[in-house]
């Protein structure tokens, strides 16, 4: 069977939207960071459909970058996550307002 | 890097591109010896002398200037060029933004003893993060394919959330830091969409490529534009563009206010950096596309900051508008796309730099222990109390009003006179009502300063606590205040270093 | 043509001042008041040795100097003198020394005089700067000390007055700003070179009418703000009320005349056409001034906010005096500003006196002042009829010359103006008559007299004021070829010719 390359990609932009949207709707911090990597992941299926579609190794290369960076991202944004929660368990997005104005 | 590795057939042994590693020399100097930094913290724990870290921070940004200076006499003999398999540019335009940024790193670093001490947080993991975080900004300046710009933000951005929530026992610290972190993952996204979509439609990421490819084809579909679009979007997100700043107040006041400047100077000028290469050098051919979004932005940036800076009670949040307004100006130096244009902006980054650093480094005196108090009343009657402060204070505010004989002027002077002469007159004019609405709070902060009516009886009392002012910090606010006001008073050089910069660039 | 730098000095050595005020010690006010006055008098010296050996009757710039100071771009610290400026300067030295020996601060004397000095430096910058970008700096530079002497040193509303102060002054420069360096980068494109030299740029003028229009619109709010010309002006009456006495002098001696300094040096030098063709609309907006600032001022009940509307009305005459584009005209213009800064400047001090000792300005609260101080109600006569322009006196020099100017080349505006004349007369008088006359009561009897030092620092201003009126030839004569050159110029590019009866001069 033969997928058109642009299933791919509407596939990923699809993901990435679902991401965006979900972070901009959830209130639970740790949904909210799933939805950044699924993002993320969105991109990488770009990368390696890109990579595919042009017969260039380099955009699958890309990926393994991003999967990288994604790792140090989480590792740095679960280690906020927790800093938050050992103060206040159970702390969704609304309740992170002390600064406004 | 990626292009070589492509090229490798099966059998034959692999050919290693060759490592220039003095191109990389201020950005490696950066991250070398902030691992060193880290490990000797680890094993001197205790019993250090006072102001060791932030000294050693110094030698190493001064250090860094080394090779700075190195490559600039280089490139300005022999030209620019690519190295390390064309991932990486040496160009004046980079070697600029290294400059700004090692600045940045000596006034925040000497800034930040006083403060750690005062908050009971002395050790090396400020400074080291400072570092990691100053070294990925000169990465993105000096990067040569997008996903080199990708690490150089990631470097970038990771460390400034750890330092956004560095004050771990304070809920307004904590709360900058996951803000930050969830809008930044976000805006990473972004960009990296950005970047997929430029490749899918160029075929590379190599930005030299990418601008060959863009000379000698002309496209038609929407991926470019979309990529376009996208790469803005994340990249304004990092210089605090509107519509892209609703991080930028949360985050500004919740930092610690050493952190604040840092973030302020540095990651503006890396993510302009990144921005001018990529627009005004790589997607050149297309400008005419991009112009308007820039356009829009600049006016967004300028009207929304300068307006809703007037409204805020709380200063660090004042100045977190103002700086959106700042990265209007910038906007309307890259919006011209011209030579004049870009080396405006590259002045403006750099006199804002210390303009910023300086006025946070003010807060971070009067705010008092804990960040606690970054209000209108805490600046009361400031002239009385510690009339120093108060008037290196009024000098930035002045340089950042854009009144004449300071750095923020000309900055001011150079971006409009773009905008002029590439004949964008309504946005020179609209730069400059936006400079008369940001005039009103600026001056209200003088005023709190030097007019406050003394209080009447019944009220509250202005703040009469003595303001400890640390060695570091006054060595900070000299170095600023010294370069607002010497190169306010004779530019010419500063304006060649840009114009030089500029024409220097890939 | 002399070795001394004579301008670059006149701008230095008040700034130098004020950097060796801050460096006196907090403690000892009493010798900052002292080199104050030295170095705003060893400015008027400079200033008058500059008056001195001004050559008369040549109409170019003289005691010239020029230094480069941002090459890249065509900067350069550029400075020269001539017969439209040469008095202002002289004016701007002599009110300096006058304000600060007329007034004292209440607190702070340091900063005060700090900022003073500054002020001074600026003004002068102003006066003197043949650079557009130096112009600019200096215009700018100027609101920072007014803004903090109005706000540090001033009454009960001057926060709120220096703040409106600062933003509208501010708002026209900012629109002077895009107008200065459009002019420069057209000129840029047509001759390839950058400069922001003025000569240079008026001699080499390459810009269509409709772009000019626009140009010299951007020159000219900016500059009708700090005029102001009449709907810009609500910014006045706030300002010169609150400000501390000196901060009203120089305000009305000397700032205000900033605006019609450079709707004379860049207005009408570098568009003339425009000028010309746009004159209809500014004497009207002049005219309005002199009548509108006239009735309001009748009606106020404030002494320093009539003085502050009465130069409203003062200031309509001068732009008046500019847009009749004649040499009459523009002289009488110039020598008006000057009459305006020494009568209001005098004026203002007296009301600060008055506030001294009573304080209180309600014209209602005073009251036969003349019987107990009748010394301090003389001068007070004297300056206020120089303000009204009663023959003999030199406010009537000025208005005269204006209104003759006027009636050669528009006639019917200056039928109207006429009028303000009259009206002039009617407010100034009636408040003197509400303040000086009739039976003094209560804390009026212990109105103190004039007191020596008042008096020696009201001598020399009052000596100029009788002087410019019985005489004004010396005056006239060193400002002629200036003004008639530059009329000249605006008659040549507009292609109009003023009547000849307009030409004939003072010889």
């Amino acid at each position: 069977m033969t997928v058109p390359g642009a299933w791919f990609l509407t596939l990923a932009a699809i993901l990435f939207v679902v991401g965006a949207v979900g972070l901009l709707v959830r209130r639970n911090v740790l949904v909210m960071f799933m939805c950044v990597e699924l993002m993320l992941n969105a991109v990488n299926l770009t990368f390696v459909t890109f990579a595919r579609m042009l017969d260039d190794i380099g955009g699958q290369v890309v990926v393994f970058f991003v999967l990288v960076v994604a790792a140090a991202e989480v590792v740095v944004g679960l280690g906020i996550i927790v800093a938050i929660f050992r103060r206040r368990a159970g702390a969704t997005a609304d309740d992170i307002s002390l600064l406004r104005g | 890097m990626i292009a070589a590795v492509a090229q490798v057939q099966p059998g034959q042994p692999l050919q290693l591109p060759h490592v220039d590693w003095v191109t990389i020399g201020p950005a490696g100097i950066f991250f070398v010896g902030g691992l060193a930094m880290l490990l000797a913290g680890v094993f001197l724990r205790r019993r250090v002398p006072r102001g060791l870290w932030s000294g050693t921070t110094v030698v190493i940004a001064v250090l860094a200037l080394w090779p700075a200076f190195h490559l600039w006499h280089q490139i300005a003999s022999g030209g620019a060029r690519t190295a390390i398999a064309d991932a990486v540019v040496v160009d004046g335009f980079s070697i600029f933004i290294d400059v700004v940024i090692i600045s940045a790193v000596v006034m925040a670093a000497l800034l930040t003893d006083g403060y750690l001490r005062r908050e009971n947080l002395e050790g090396t993991e400020f400074y080291v993060l400072m570092l990691f975080s100053a070294s990925g900004g000169m990465l993105m300046a000096s990067a040569n394919d997008l996903i080199v710009v990708f690490l150089g933000l990631e470097i970038l951005s990771i460390a400034l959330y750890t330092l956004a929530g560095f004050q771990q026992r304070r809920e307004g610290s904590q709360e900058a830091a996951i803000k930050y972190f969830v809008l930044g993952a976000f805006s990473s996204a972004f960009f990296l969409y950005g970047i997929a979509l430029v490749y899918g439609s160029t075929g590379s990421t190599n930005l030299g490529v990418i601008a060959d490819f863009l000379r000698t084809n002309s496209l038609t579909n929407g991926l470019l534009l979309g990529g376009f679009a996208l790469l803005i979007v994340g990249l304004g997100f990092k210089v605090a563009a509107v519509p892209f700043h609703m991080w930028t107040p949360d985050v500004y006041q919740g930092s610690p206010t050493p952190a604040t400047a840092f973030m302020a100077a540095v990651a503006k000028a890396a993510g302009f950096a990144a921005l001018l290469r990529l627009f005004v050098s790589t997607f050149n051919t297309y400008r005419l596309d991009w112009q308007p979004i820039v356009w829009a932005l600049a006016v967004l940036s300028l009207l929304v900051g300068s307006v809703l800076a007037v409204v805020q009670t709380d200063v660090k949040r004042m100045l977190a508008y103002s700086s959106i307004a700042h990265a209007g100006y910038v906007l309307v130096g890259f919006q011209t796309a011209s030579n004049r244009g870009v080396a405006g902006a590259l002045f403006y980054l750099f006199a804002y730099a210390f303009m910023i650093v300086g006025s946070f480094a003010v807060v971070t005196l009067v705010s008092g222990r804990g960040d606690t108090d970054a209000s209108l009343d805490a600046f009361r009657g400031l002239s009385s109390r510690r009339p120093a402060l108060a008037f290196v204070f009024t000098i930035f505010l002045l340089a950042q009003t854009g009144v004449p004989l300071t750095s923020g002027f000309l900055a001011k002077f150079y971006v409009i006179s773009a905008a002029v002469e590439a004949h964008s007159y309504a946005l020179a004019i609209i730069a400059m009502i936006a400079a008369v609405i940001a005039a009103f709070f600026y001056l209200r902060l003088i005023v709190v300063m030097y007019m406050a009516a003394p209080a009447a009886e019944g009220e509250e009392a202005a703040p009469t606590a003595r303001i400890p002012i640390a060695v570091g910090a006054g060595m900070s606010l000299t170095i600023a205040v010294g370069f607002t006001l010497v190169v306010g008073f004779l530019p010419a050089s500063v304006f060649d270093f840009a114009r030089h910069a500029t024409l220097l660039k890939l | 043509m002399l070795g001394f730098p004579v301008l670059t000095a006149l701008i230095v050595l008040p700034a130098i001042g004020a950097a060796l005020v801050v460096a006196i010690p907090r403690t000892r006010p009493e010798i900052v008041k002292v080199v104050a006055l030295a170095v705003s008098v060893a400015v008027l010296v400079l200033a008058c040795y500059g008056l001195y050996e001004f050559a008369t009757g040549t109409a170019g710039f003289q005691f010239v100097s020029r230094h480069v100071w941002i090459k890249q771009w065509g900067i350069s610290w550029h400075l020269g003198i001539d017969g439209i400026s040469l008095f202002l300067v002289v004016l701007t030295a002599l009110l300096f020394p006058f304000a600060l020996a007329g007034s004292d601060a209440h607190h702070d004397v340091k900063a005060y005089t700090a900022w003073m000095l500054v002020l001074e430096a600026g003004c002068l910058g102003v006066f003197l700067a043949l650079d557009l970008f130096l112009f600019f700096v200096f215009w700018e530079i100027v609101l920072v000390p007014m803004y903090f002497l109005i706000g540090g040193w001033g009454y009960e509303g001057r926060v709120y007055a220096a703040l409106k102060f600062f933003i509208y002054t501010m708002t026209g420069s900012a629109l002077m700003l895009v107008g200065i360096l459009a002019l420069v980068f057209i000129h840029a494109g047509h001759t390839g070179h950058l400069t922001f030299d003025l000569q240079t740029l008026a001699r080499e003028q390459s810009f269509s009418g409709s772009t000019a229009r626009w140009l010299f619109a951007a020159f000219a709010v900016s500059f009708a703000i700090k005029v102001p010309i009449f709907p810009l002006h609500t910014w006045l009456p706030d300002a010169h009320t609150e400000a501390p006495t000196a901060g009203s002098v120089i305000l009305a001696g000397v700032l205000l005349k900033l605006g019609t300094y450079g709707f004379l040096r860049f207005g009408l030098y570098l568009f003339p056409k425009v000028s010309h063709d746009l004159a209809p609309l500014l004497l009207t907006l002049g005219v309005v001034g002199i009548i509108y600032g006239a009735i309001v001022a009748a009606v106020q009940r404030d002494l320093k906010r009539l003085i502050a509307y009465s130069s409203v009305a003062h200031l309509g005459f001068i732009i008046l005096g500019t847009f009749a584009l004649t040499t009459q005209g523009v002289q009488g213009g110039i020598i008006q500003m000057v009459n305006h800064g020494l009568s209001t400047g005098a004026l203002f001090l007296l009301v600060g006196m008055i506030y001294e000792r009573r304080h209180t300005r309600e014209i209602a609260d005073l009251g036969g002042l003349q019987k107990v101080a009748p010394v301090f109600a003389g001068v007070f006569m004297l300056v206020m009829l120089s303000s009204v322009g009663l023959p003999g006196l030199n406010g009537f020099v000025g208005e005269f010359l204006v209104l003759i100017g006027t009636f050669i080349s528009r006639r019917w505006w200056a039928v109207v103006a006429a009028t303000g004349v009259i009206l002039a007369a009617v407010y100034l008088l009636w408040a003197y008559q509400r303040v000086f006359h009739g039976v003094p009561e209560g804390e009026n009897l212990k109105f103190p007299e004039l007191r020596w030092r008042e008096g020696a620092v009201l001598a020399p201003v009052l000596a100029l004021i009788v002087f410019l009126g019985v005489y004004p030839k010396p005056v006239l004569d060193r400002m002629e070829p200036s003004v008639r050159t530059l009329v000249e110029r605006v008659d040549r590019q507009a292609g109009t010719h003023q009547p000849s009866v307009a030409q004939g001069g003072h010889r």
